[in-house]
């Protein structure tokens, strides 16, 4: 096998090993779950999961780094064509209905992660905030939305759907809360920030 | 997709870039006026801001999670 051959499988096998590693995480849990359980779900040994990612920790840090990645882009793409406040909340909870199990895992555990773990999801939430109030200042100059302090906002709208992933035994249980719900929580969000025509 | 060396925004179209030139690896948001790239410091602080405002978190921990960012990035890995 040529270098250039080994090299594509080798990053070949790191994807692998992360895709397999989110379903896993979202499954058996971000703190609890065995690297032992993501190599054979790999169908690698367990040498191999350690051979990409030297601890535990490092391989769920690339596993939060990815999903931030493929959920911030999606964001970035649609907010880059002035979309409006129900279609950017709408990519947000298209993009963590995609992987709404890691998602739930992420914020019911973040408390018990390691350092670096709890600081990528600071900065994933804070890439998701800046596109929502990009759209939401738009909407608040055109005397579409209530004026507000932006990270209010954001932190309400976030509040609300963490309520209803944290709580997802009581609202949709055996089932996926968003494909539910979406609907629903967006109307409700975008009502609660509309500037009345008796507010104006 | 190229992604901002200094804090890692993707840069989708041209506006996205230093002065709108293509052929730079940082993003039009780590740029100075005359064009070149922010410092560390800069970064820093222009980066805790970005978390304090689309959070509204306490500053240290916002600097904190900066701190780590900072240190994933190509511009700023030691």
């Amino acid at each position: 096998m040529s270098d250039s051959q080994r090299q594509k499988q080798k990053i070949q096998t790191r994807k692998k090993l992360i895709d397999v590693a989110l379903n896993q995480f979202a499954k058996d849990g971000l703190t609890t779950t065995r690297t032992l359980d993501i190599a054979s779900s790999a169908k690698v040994s367990h040498g191999t999961v350690f051979a990409h990612f030297a601890t535990r920790e490092i391989l769920l840090d690339a596993v939060i780094e990815e999903f931030g990645i493929r959920i911030t882009n999606r964001l970035h793409e649609l907010v880059s064509t002035n979309c409006g406040m129900k279609d950017v909340l709408s990519a947000h909870l298209r993009g963590i209905s995609e992987y709404e199990s890691f998602y739930t895992q992420l914020i019911l555990e973040r408390r018990l992660l390691h350092e670096s773990a709890r600081n990528s999801l600071i900065m994933i939430q804070s890439a998701i905030s800046f596109h929502i109030i990009q759209v939401a200042e738009r909407e608040i100059e055109a005397c579409k939305l209530c004026r507000m302090p932006v990270d209010l906002l954001f932190n309400t709208w976030v509040g609300l759907i963490h309520y209803y992933l944290g709580n997802g035994d009581l609202f949709a249980p055996g089932d996926f809360v968003l494909a539910r719900y979406s609907q629903q929580l967006i109307e409700h969000y975008i009502n609660l920030i509309t500037l009345r025509t008796e507010d104006k | 997709m190229k992604m901002c060396i200094a804090c890692g925004m993707p840069m989708k179209t041209q506006a996205d870039f230093a002065m709108e030139d293509e052929t730079k690896d940082y993003c039009v948001h780590c740029t100075r006026p005359d064009g070149t790239m922010q410092s560390y410091e800069e970064k820093l602080v222009s980066l805790t801001g970005f978390i304090v405002k689309t959070q509204g978190m306490d500053e240290k921990v916002a600097q904190m999670a900066a701190k780590e960012m900072l240190s994933k990035l190509p511009a700023w890995k030691v």
